[in-house]
């Protein structure tokens, strides 16, 4: 068998990129307690830490298009439903009642 | 024996530009399963949050934030061994892959065990699924996801056999990747999952 070296460098840092955001979203949490725009914060986190997994693990860049779009639609979803809930809230909630 | 240095992340050669497929149809047919399945959770956990705002600005400082972070730290780094045992494999070095999923199945293994903990000391300190709306939500998602990564942790250990066995080579290793990209699609719903419950308040 062929056999070449596996470059780990850019997992490592993708991996380190996400024990980082990780601790930092924790501090966010705590600094910023009950700050309006904390949602915006964590949504951004999650959107960068989601992409990352997609991009340095999955290798999404790579992928057939279709894989591309869901994993994109996917790790959208949750930070703009974090900011829609966030600032409109109760509208939605009215919207969301039977 | 030739070794060569590999560019960062270069895939395998691709059949048509970017069409490439990590691992298998079979999974990403179930990887889109479970993000639908857990789309559907998101929106309840949306509305229920619209609806009840104290009640999950309370709920997330009754809970332990230690252990929503080692849940994250073990999934990320199962995750990161688990793609270098395919970066590995890629490159011929089968041992070595071996070693990483090896890795990845006992970090991996802390999850359930961080659970158990989490759980019992949930308990001790009263709460459980009746404690209030955001409770009740934190355990039907938190669980759910604990099921799937207990799927994906018997799918290491499927695959690790098969690699043992000397099931994949430099040319096919599909069944590693397709393992791989489970484990990589639950390890991005638990970070979504996290500041759900840990972080917002």
């Amino acid at each position: 068998m062929k056999t070449t070296n596996a470059n780990l460098g850019p997992l490592t840092y993708a991996w380190l990129a996400l024990v980082l955001l990780t601790l930092l979203s924790l501090g966010i949490g705590q600094w910023f307690h009950g700050a309006v725009w904390l949602p915006l914060l964590v949504a951004a986190i999650v959107w960068i830490k989601g992409t990352v997994v997609a991009r340095g693990f999955i290798e999404a860049q790579f992928a057939h298009p279709f894989i591309a779009r869901v994993l994109a639609g996917f790790i959208a979803f949750t930070p703009v439903a974090l900011v829609l809930t966030a600032f409109f809230g109760s509208q939605f909630a009215r919207w969301a009642t039977l | 024996m030739t070794t060569t240095a590999l560019p960062a992340l270069e895939p395998p050669p691709a059949p048509t530009g970017n069409s490439r497929i990590p691992g298998n149809k079979g999974i990403w047919v179930g990887i889109c399963c479970e993000f639908v399945e857990f789309l559907v959770l998101f929106v309840a956990y949306f509305v229920a949050r619209a609806h009840f705002p104290e009640s999950f600005e309370e709920g997330a400082e009754r809970l332990s934030r230690v252990a929503g972070t080692v849940i994250t730290l073990l999934m990320v780094t199962s995750s990161f061994f688990i793609a270098c045992s395919v970066a590995t494999m890629r490159a011929g070095q089968r041992q070595r892959s071996i070693w990483w999923l090896v890795a990845g199945l006992v970090v991996a293994l802390g999850y359930p065990i961080a659970k158990y903990l989490e759980i019992t000391w949930n308990l001790a300190h009263g709460i459980n699924g009746e404690s209030g709306i955001f409770f009740t939500v934190y355990y039907y998602l938190t669980f759910n996801h604990l099921v799937h990564a207990v799927w994906g942790i018997l799918g290491i250990l499927w695959v690790l056999a098969r690699h043992l066995a000397g099931g994949y080579t430099t040319e096919d290793y599909s069944g590693l990747e397709s393992l791989a990209s489970y484990w990589h699609a639950t390890d991005i719903i638990w970070l979504v999952i996290f500041p759900f419950f840990y972080v917002l308040n």
